[in-house]
Formats: C-alpha cells, structure tokens, sequence
C-alpha cells in the first residue's frame, strides 16, 4: 500500500499531474495497483511480466494473475511456457522452478505471438509473392543444353 | 547453501512430474525390434541340432501338413532350449524355413510371448512372479535379494553366464506364494527343466541359487519344511473326517 | 469417407436440439450435452424418426449386387428395412442402408481384423455392442447404429485409441485428412481420463517413400494386411504384445514392394505418410484435378493434387475396372519430374553444335524449310511413350501431308500387328482376369508395369499360367517400350517378360488378387524373376512356348483343364524378330486351351506405354523397315527411346518434348511441349480403354500442347492441317479410331476366330526373353527426371 503511494508520488513528481492521471486512466494503472493490494508477487519472468497471488477469501480459479510489463501493448501471449502453467491453475509449480527443467539443449525462446503487428509478421506460405523465400523459389528447372553441345 | 536448496527443489520437482518411476516395466528380456550384436544377427548360420531335427518331425507330425505353422510354438520352444534359453533371429528364421511362412510371421510369435527370450539369458534363468498375491507375499524383496545376491539388474546376466533374474506374471501358485521359477538351460533341450520354487524367502532364494551354482538339484516345490504341497503348515485342518453324503442321496432318511 | 458429412450432420443435429425454435432464438447455447439443457426435445427426438429419405442413399453410392436373388436376407438397420446378399456383415448392411459406420481397422479390400473396434453397434438381443465389420448380418436382424449404447460404445473405444496418440496435429501430415481426427470430432468425447505417460515407439525406415511416425501408430494392422494381401511382401508384423505393441519389420528392411505407396493412403493416422510430400503442403491448400496416370499403359486413375503451379501429390481414383484404388510407387511418387530438366523455349543448333533460345515463329521457319528440302520417303515421325492421341493424329496427318508414312510410336516395333485390335490389347480386361483360373504370362516384365498387373492376375483365377515370355529383342532394340510400364504392359509385360511387376504393376496386382483369391495356377516363361505369387517357371526361352504348343509341356494339362485361361504375352516380343512365329505358337496354345471362345477370350497382350495402344488404333505402322537407316528428317514428338545409332548423320532432328532427356542430344530444333499434367489429352490403355487427362497445373515457359506445335508446323511447312481446336482433332479421329472417343468405355476388341492369318514361316529362336523394363522406377523422361525416382532405384532395386 506505502509502495503504491510512493509510486504514485514519485510519477507525479517526474511528470506532472495531468500526464500522471492521463496515465493512469490510459492504463488502468490504478486499477491493477489496487487489485494487486494484499496479494503476494510470487515472481517475475524474464520479460519483466509481475505474477501475483492472492489467497483467503479470493475467488478460487480468480486468485492468480499477471501484471504485464508493457502496459500499453500487452497480449496473452506474452506469458512465457514456464508460467502459463501456473498461471492457469495446471500446476502449482511456480515458473522460475519450471525453468530448471527446460532443456538447454534445444528449448528454444519464448517469442510473442505478433500477428496483427505489421506485415513483416504475416505468415506467406512458400510460393507466396510477399514471402521473402520467394525469391529462391522456382517452379521447375529448365533444361540446361550447355551441359553437351 | 542456496545452490544446495534449490539443486533439491529441482530433484522434488523432477519427482512430482515423473509420476510413476518407470515409465513402462518391460517383461521382456528385449526390444521389440532388432538390432544386430556379433552373437544375434541374421546372416549366423543357425540349424536344429541331429537329436533335434527327429523332435522336430514329431512336432510337425502332429498338425495337418496344410497348417504347418500352427507348430510354430513348439518349434521355437525347441529352438530356445537348444540355443541356451534364448532366441537369435537366425533361429527364428529356421523355424520359419521349417514351417513354410515368412520370417515376420515367427517374429511376430516370438516377440507376443514374454516366455521367449530374445536376448542372452543365463544357463538359469530366473523367474520372480510379481502378480498380486505373490507381491503381497513379498515377491519384490525376493527379486531384490535375487539381485543384490547375484549382482545384476533385472533381465542382465551375471559375468560367468550362470544365472538371470526376470520377473514373469502369474504363474498360478498363488496359494504358495511367493514363488520363483527356474529354467534350467544349462544342458540343452535334453536336461531342459522348468520348476517351481515355491513358498520361498529372500533368504532361502540365496540358498536355491548356490546349490544350483554347486550343480546340485535343490527340491521344487514349497521350500517351507512344514508344508506338503499345497495344504496348510502342519497339516491339514479342515475336512478330516469322511465327506457326509448330500442328503437327498441319503435315502433311508426320505 | 463420408465422415466430415456425419460430423457435420451430428452438429446440425445438436443445434437443432439447443434452439427448438432457431428462427426465435438469437442466442445459441454451447453444451456438450446439447439432451440436458433441453430434456424434451431430446426425448421426443427419438419416437420420431423423420423419415429423411435423402439420408437413406447408400454411402458412396454403393451398389448392391446379387448373384443370386434368392440369397437376398433382410435386415432392419435404425428400423429400416435393407434388402442384402447373403455373407454381407452389418457394417455392409449398414452402407447399403445409408449409415456410415466409423471405422479404422477394417478396409473393402483387405481381411477383416475386427481389432479397432471403432465400429460397434447394437444389435437387438445381442447383450454387448457387436463388432459390425466382423459380424455376418443374419436375417431379420435389427442393428442399432444411433442408440446411446452405440454412441458410448463408440466414445469409449476412441477415448482408449486417443490414449497413446501423441496430440501432434499441428504438425503432423495428415492433419485434415486423417480419419481419427473425423471420428474423434464426430464420435469422440470432449475430454479424456487418462493421465498417465503416453508411449512413445520408435520410428522405423522403410525406405525413400514411405516415412514412419511410429507413435501415431493406432494398431489398425491395415499395412500389415496390405503388405501381406494385396502387394504380396511379407515384410510388415505386428510385434509385441499390450502397450509395447508396434507395428515393424522386427529385422531392419526396407519396404521393397512396387505398390508400397498404397500404405500411406490406407493409414487411417499420420503413422504411415508419404515422405517426399513430408511438410510440403496441406490438404486444404491443395486443388485436385482428376485424370490419368501416363507412366505405363495400365492407365491409373489419379487425382493430382496441385497447389497454384505446383504439382504437391498424385492420389489414387477408385476404378474397380483398372486400378481398384492402388496405384503404383512409380505412378504415386514420380511427379518431382516434372519440375526438372523442362524444356522451356524453342531452340536450335547453331553451326558451333551449341542450342540456342529462339522464338517459336523462327524455330518453326527453319523446320519448315528443311522439310521441304528432302524426299518425302526420308521423312520419318517417331511419338514417344507419353504421347497423347490427339497429338499422334496431328503427326501422322502432318507427315501424310509431307508425302510421308513412316509414322510410328517407340515400343510398338517396326512390324505392329495393328491389323486386329485383338492383337494388342488384353483382351480379358484387368478386371476380367478376375474371371481366369490359370495364367500363362510369356515374356513379360510385369515387374514395374505388371505388378499391378499382378494383383490382378492373383484375384484372377485359379489356374493362372503366366507365361513369361521375355522378348530378348525388347531390352536390347527397344529399350524405350519397355522400359516404361503402362496400363497396357501390366498384362502383357507379366506374360512375356522379366516378370509383371515392373511391366505392369497395377497388372501384377490384379493377378496376384486372383491368384490368392482363387488359387490360379501361373505359368511364367521368362528371365527368372521374382513375381509375387505362386507361379512355375517354365522356361526362359520361347522354346518352351513351343512345346506347349506341341503339347509336350506338363503345363499343358493345365491349361486345357482350366475353364478360363489367360495367356498374357509381354509388348516386349514386338521387338523380337520371331515375333510372328512366337504369336502363332501362342495362338495355337490358345486354340489348344480353349482360351478363345465367344465368353471369354483369353489372349492377352500386356502393352508397356500409356501411347501404344491409342498408337496401334490411329495405325501408327512405318511403311519401310529401315526408314531410321535412310532417314534425313527425324521428327520425334517425346520419343528418347529409339536408338537413332543407326540414324544417317547428316539427318536433320526435330524433338518435341517436355524433357531434355536423351532424344534432345541428336535434335537440331527443339519444340518445348506440355507434359500431360498440363494438357487435355486421350490415352487409351492396355485394354482398350480410353480415358482422358485434365489439365492440372499450367504449363511451363513457351511450351505449348503437342497437337498444337504440329498444327502450326503444318501452316508454315504450308500443308495446314484441318482442325484448330481439339474437338476438331477429335473429330478427325473419330474417322480413324472412333473408339478413342468413348471415354472411360472399354471397347473390346471383336475377334473373329475364323479369320485365320496366313501362317508364319518364322522359325522361333531360342533366344531367350529379355527384361523389357530394366529399372522399374526410371522408364520415361519423366521419371529419369525425378530425383525420388533415382532414389528409389538406388535403394529398393539393388539387392
């Protein structure tokens, strides 16, 4: 609760009020700190993304939840794999010890889902005019009468 | 001291995600495919001994000369007690030449029943059965005392090449329980036995396996001194007298 | 299948039950279980069956015929009465009923397993759900297939095959057209219990065609039955036993059959997919274009799947007259071919012996001037294998213009006997030698062309005598007609030649069916070779033809007390030079045996290519015998299998064509051409039946369709042909052949025994039969093109 107060003070401070409280509208800012009094932050991922707890006498399958770490342009998909379990109730295993288990060898990174971002992140299949591969693409090999003449 | 803590955490998570330790118990003395070794490949030459060539024809005497592979069981029973309580692909490919089909169709025999090894066993093979009533009876500290004893794992053969322990489903000594089975290979389909020890403990099983190290023939059956067969220790304690009749039999009482 | 049509119905059907009144309701409920948001409606369902007659027609159109009217039973299927034959099992009383009954393990084709047990429905009186595909259907008996016992019966046993099934959809081949993905959106539940570890199997390698994702796996055994069935290699089991069962080859082997492509189409799961279209496409993307297989003269009936220019896959057609619905691997996998060595402009040699793009109208003045230049008698016309009828017209319309009529197709010889059409063609019909109960297969290589071919001659009859005779002339002088397997060569090929297998696979099939079906007995006279049936080798020479015909051959008694016998001589002795004198003995064994009466006339000639029978038709004979030898304007419309070492070398070439295969290396001009994936074109098969391809894909760079290139050749060479559309062409061939107009019509060939043919003075060497197909895999342009062709010999040929 102090916390929340130092904060808000603090933005008031580097921004003035007016850019503070569009802010806080904008973002639902308020909302989300005031939702998160009295629960507990139980960890943050790698992209900086807050999971919160809150036991007693929340609504079960309502007593966790994420903070995003972009508030302007945040999607589900920012979840990585390690939280998204406990995040959904899967298990109660929290994601930085999920993270012990993944596999160095080939665990590949989480990445966002970005369709609907531009359209350099539109899928074209192989053959398609906008995919860059197209350009190594042809539909058949001519015969070449260089080889024996 | 952190590094400790969290090296365990990650042990019990491990644990709680593997939810059974063996994902799948294979019975199996082998995989259900093949891969060659020097002693198991398909190119061995591999041929039914002269004594075994006669059984062979007694085998095949018994079914129509139409359904030739209906001997297929028996014939790789021969062929694994000739081989040493095991069968190379070679072997299942002269069963095959014998009864007439495609090698595949032996293979598919051989790998079915779990009593075919299709890897190296040991001139005695033992067998611990771990269905309900015998693991109930303590089957499982038997195969352990089996295998501390002779210093294996489960379907490995000891370094002298005396001895393997396998684990075999119910062999219907239920009322003897625990039990182990012990198939002799050590001399061929001619001294070919396959008996019962039942009734036994993790400590009698140690003394089963040093008499037959010694080539002695340790006594099949209970090993419980107090027991004959299956009836109860010391003696049998219902039904002594002599069975009344039913009555409607008995006629004067009509 | 019919199944996204029932899980279609099933949805409707739930939503009609939310919504009582869907015009009312705006809102639609989602529930799983659409009975107890509205217990009324789900009740009064059932005590009104609509009588929905549309429903009622039998599933894929299924027809029911009755051999005998009085073995006609009655069943009652939902409280339907269905009138079937005798022997039928309630999942046919079913489909001839209207229901689709879901199933995995049990195939028209194969024996019956009953070991998916997707298939269960109520019978009355029966206390469980009966297994339907195994269950012989009794007479009045009432089969349930809508009550809740069936549906949970049906939940249930797709809730234990999901158990094991890895959830790899997204990445797996057969999504979207993969059966257990249907059924279990249809019949499924919405939820499983299993929570224990999932098995995983190993993958096996069963060579360049066929990829393996073992863990799919659902133990239908459908491959296993196949291998062991229909393509006749025992390689495939089932090993293991309980939850380490696994479908293998045990010892390490690769899947060797001609006809092991079928496998991936059988495979109800993505367990068994096709290798070379791993991860190329989806099912969804693709555009199917239904028409003709060109690679050998059995005429398959394929569906090419295309996606925009690209040819993705080629899928069997069911034609129960040809093919059933089994195509070969050289048919399923060699279209990469068609993506390689094309040739795409018009070129000529210049004076350094280099080629040189040039445009059509220059390419087209040279050739006209040089044609001017020679004698019409040096004017010479070759049609390849591939060629369509429409464009062998044009040629032979063309080089008659030019006062020429050496005009001829590559494999037919330089002495067709295109006088009677029963002197080419298989005259049973594939399917009609179903009927035949003994096989004399005389030279013939059904190997490549002939193994279906073979399947056929197995389901044939039961004294099959297969008489291979292999024309040692064939390999050697033609290697061209043999070397490619047509629908034609699987008859013929299975005869004469190395064995039908690689003749005529689809051929070899049909004998292999009736072998197995009937225990015909075969005879083969040929090169040793490994048919896949029962067959007694008789000989490698036609010496031991002769002696059949002498009668001094224990196979004799054979084939005179067999009701129907079927001699199938390989297209491989058109190349021989005791041609005349090896038909006349077969002809004699034929009148021997009784092989040729009004009912059943049991001479077959088993062509090699897709063009010899449509050639033969149009009366594509050469005039001289040696008109290579004196030659000085070799026109080759696709031919690259005629040997041209004897061609004069300052004859002028031309090669039209779709290839730089080996005709382009003596041509002067090259004309590009369509391959047949990308023209409209008449093929006629090996037994007389012509079919038509569709265009699929468009085709590459200036190529233009054959009959066309002649047709403007013809308007600069200043002799213009008649027609400038292809019904136009048709209709010139309708006056030639008018039996290549009737589509998909087999027209038979009227043999008339009394006419008797002067008889042959010929002696029969004793040369013995040669292989007409070397390489199965590779026998055209177009397969010698194709990488998965060449991968495919080096791995499954050598041995």
């Amino acid at each position: 609760m102090a916390s929340v107060v130092k904060n808000a003070l603090k933005g008031i401070r580097e921004r003035g009020i007016g850019s503070f409280i569009r802010e806080v509208r904008d973002e639902g800012y308020l909302q989300t700190k005031i939702h998160n009094i009295g629960a507990t932050l139980v960890g943050v991922d790698k992209f900086g993304n807050k999971y919160y707890q809150k036991l007693g006498d929340t609504q079960y399958g309502r007593h966790r939840w994420v903070e995003y770490a972009s508030k302007g342009r945040y999607n589900a998909s920012q979840v990585p794999p390690e939280w998204h379990g406990w995040l959904h109730f899967i298990t109660d295993h929290t994601g930085d010890e999920l993270l012990m288990l993944k596999p160095k060898r080939y665990g590949a990174e989480h990445k966002e889902n970005l369709s609907g971002e531009g359209d350099e992140y539109i899928y074209h299949s192989k053959g398609h005019s906008l995919n860059p591969g197209q350009r190594d693409w042809t539909r058949y090999r001519p015969w070449e009468p260089a080889t024996k003449a | 001291m952190l590094a400790r803590r969290a090296t365990q955490r990650l042990l019990e998570i491990r644990q709680a995600f593997r939810q059974i330790p063996q994902a799948s118990r294979s019975f199996s003395t082998a995989l259900n495919y093949h891969l060659d070794t020097p002693d198991n490949k398909p190119d061995l030459p591999w041929e039914f001994n002269d004594a075994n060539k006669a059984k062979v024809t007694e085998i095949l005497s018994h079914y129509p000369s139409n359904y030739k592979q209906s001997a297929v069981i028996p014939l790789l029973d021969l062929a694994q007690q000739q081989h040493g309580g095991w069968l190379p692909v070679s072997a299942m490919n002269a069963v095959a030449k014998v009864i007439e089909v495609a090698p595949i169709r032996v293979y598919e025999v051989a790998t079915f029943y779990s009593m075919f090894n299709r890897a190296k066993v040991g001139k005695y093979h033992l067998l611990v059965c771990g269905t309900t009533p015998c693991m109930i009876r303590g089957s499982r500290e038997i195969e352990d005392a089996l295998l501390k004893h002779l210093g294996v794992k489960r379907n490995e053969v000891t370094k002298d090449g005396m001895f393997s322990v396998g684990e075999m489903e119910c062999m219907g000594c239920c009322v003897n329980a625990p039990m182990i089975t012990v198939a002799d290979y050590s001399s061929g389909s001619e001294g070919y036995t396959y008996n019962y020890f039942e009734d036994v403990t993790p400590k009698r099983v140690v003394e089963i396996v040093e008499m037959l190290r010694r080539g002695e023939k340790p006594p099949r059956g209970t090993q419980n001194p107090m027991r004959r067969n299956c009836g109860p220790e010391g003696g049998n304690t219902t039904l002594l007298g002599e069975p009344k009749p039913p009555p409607c039999r008995d006629l004067d009482a009509c | 299948m019919g199944l996204g049509l029932l899980a279609f119905r099933a949805l409707r059907s739930s939503r009609i039950l939310t919504s009582p009144n869907p015009r009312h309701t705006i809102l639609r409920r989602i529930v799983s279980t659409p009975e107890l948001q509205n217990p009324e409606a789900a009740q009064a369902q059932p005590e009104s069956p609509p009588p929905d007659l549309h429903h009622r027609a039998p599933v894929a159109g299924a027809r029911v015929h009755f051999s005998n009217p009085e073995d006609a039973i009655e069943v009652f299927v939902d409280g339907y009465p269905v009138k079937i034959p005798k022997g039928f099992t309630v999942l046919q009383a079913c489909e001839v009923a209207g229901v689709d009954i879901p199933r995995f393990c049990y195939h028209s084709r194969l024996s019956i397993a009953g070991n998916c047990r997707m298939c269960l429905v109520e019978v009355e009186k029966s206390p469980k759900p009966v297994a339907s595909c195994a269950m012989p259907a009794l007479p009045g008996m009432k089969i349930k297939t809508d009550t809740p016992i069936a549906k949970k019966a049906r939940e249930g046993v797709m809730e234990f095959l999901l158990m094991n099934h890895p959830l790899d959809c997204p990445i797996c081949d057969q999504g979207g057209e993969c059966d257990l993905q249907d059924q279990s959106m249809a019949f499924g539940s919405d939820r499983g219990r299993f929570t224990e570890m999932k098995r995983s199997v190993v993958d096996k390698n069963l060579g360049p065609l066929v990829k393996t994702v073992m863990t799919r796996c659902i133990q239908c055994t459908r491959c296993v039955r196949f291998a062991t069935e229909v393509a006749g290699v025992q390689d495939l089991g089932m090993l293991g036993r309980g939850s380490g069962e696994e479908i293998g080859t045990y010892v390490e082997k690769l899947m060797t059959s001609e006809l092991s492509g079928n496998v991936i189409d059988i495979c109800p799961v993505g367990a068994l997919t096709s290798k070379p279209f791993a991860f190329k496409a989806r099912n969804w993307e693709l555009k199917g274009t239904e028409t003709i297989d060109v690679t050998d003269a059995v005429g398959s009936n394929i569906r090419i799947d295309s996606r925009g220019p690209e040819v993705m896959r080629i899928l069997p057609r069911l034609n129960e007259d040809i093919n059933e619905e089994w195509i070969s691997d050289k048919t399923r996998f060699f279209y990469d071919g068609l993506k390689r060595q094309r040739l795409n402009d018009p070129m000529i040699r210049g004076a350094d012996g280099r080629f040189k793009a040039v445009s059509w109208r220059d390419a087209l003045a040279v050739v006209a001037e040089v044609i001017h230049q020679v004698k019409p008698e040096e004017i010479v016309g070759v049609a390849g294998k591939l060629s369509d009828a429409e464009s062998m017209m044009a040629l032979k319309d063309f080089l008659n213009r030019m006062g020429s009529n050496n005009v001829w197709c590559e494999g037919n010889g330089m002495h067709p006997n295109a006088d009677l059409r029963s002197g080419y063609l298989l005259n049973s019909g594939i399917s009609g030698l179903e009927k035949a109960d003994a096989f004399l297969l005389v030279g013939t290589q059904c190997g490549d062309d002939l193994k279906i071919f073979e399947h056929f001659f197995h389901s044939i009859s039961p004294l099959l005598m297969i008489f291979e005779l292999r024309l040692k002339g064939v390999l050697g002088k033609c290697p061209t007609v043999l070397d490619r397997p047509t629908a034609e060569m699987p008859l013929l090929g299975l005869a004469l030649q190395g064995s039908p297998r690689v003749e005529a696979a689809m051929v070899n099939a049909r004998i292999r069916k009736t072998v197995r079906a009937t225990e015909a007995k075969v005879g083969y006279i040929g090169p040793p070779t490994d048919l896949n049936y029962d067959h007694q080798h008789l000989g490698t020479s036609p010496i031991t033809l002769k002696e059949i015909a002498e009668n001094r051959h224990p196979f004799c008694s054979t084939l005179s007390n067999a009701k129907n016998p079927s001699i199938i001589v390989g297209a491989g002795i058109f190349e021989r030079e005791d041609k005349d004198a090896i038909f006349s003995a077969i002809e004699t064994i034929a009148k021997n045996c009784k092989a040729i009466r009004p009912d059943w006339n049991g001479l077959n000639v088993l062509l090699l290519n897709a063009a010899q029978a449509a050639a033969l038709d149009l009366g594509l004979v050469p005039e001289s015998n040696n008109c290579i030898e004196s030659a000085k304007f070799l026109y080759l419309m696709g031919a690259d299998d005629v040997s041209l070492e004897k061609l004069p070398s300052d004859a002028f070439v031309v090669y039209q064509g779709h290839h730089g295969d080996r005709g382009v290396y003596r041509a002067n001009v090259i004309f590009p051409a369509s391959a047949f994936t990308e023209k409209e074109g008449t093929y006629e098969n090996t037994e007389g039946c012509a079919q038509q391809t569709l265009p699929a894909v468009p085709t590459v760079g200036d190529a233009r369709e054959d009959w066309k290139i002649i047709r403007a050749l013809s308007e600069v060479a200043g002799a213009r042909l008649p027609y400038d559309t292809v019904s136009g062409v048709r209709s010139r061939m309708r006056a030639v052949a008018p039996n290549l107009l009737r589509v998909d019509e087999r027209e038979a060939a009227t043999f008339s025994p009394s006419l008797s043919k002067p008889e042959s003075r010929q002696e029969i060497s004793s040369e013995p039969f040669g292989n007409a197909v070397e390489n199965f895999y590779m026998t055209d342009a177009i397969t010698r093109a194709s990488k998965i062709m060449a991968q495919c010999s080096a791995m499954l040929l050598k041995k």
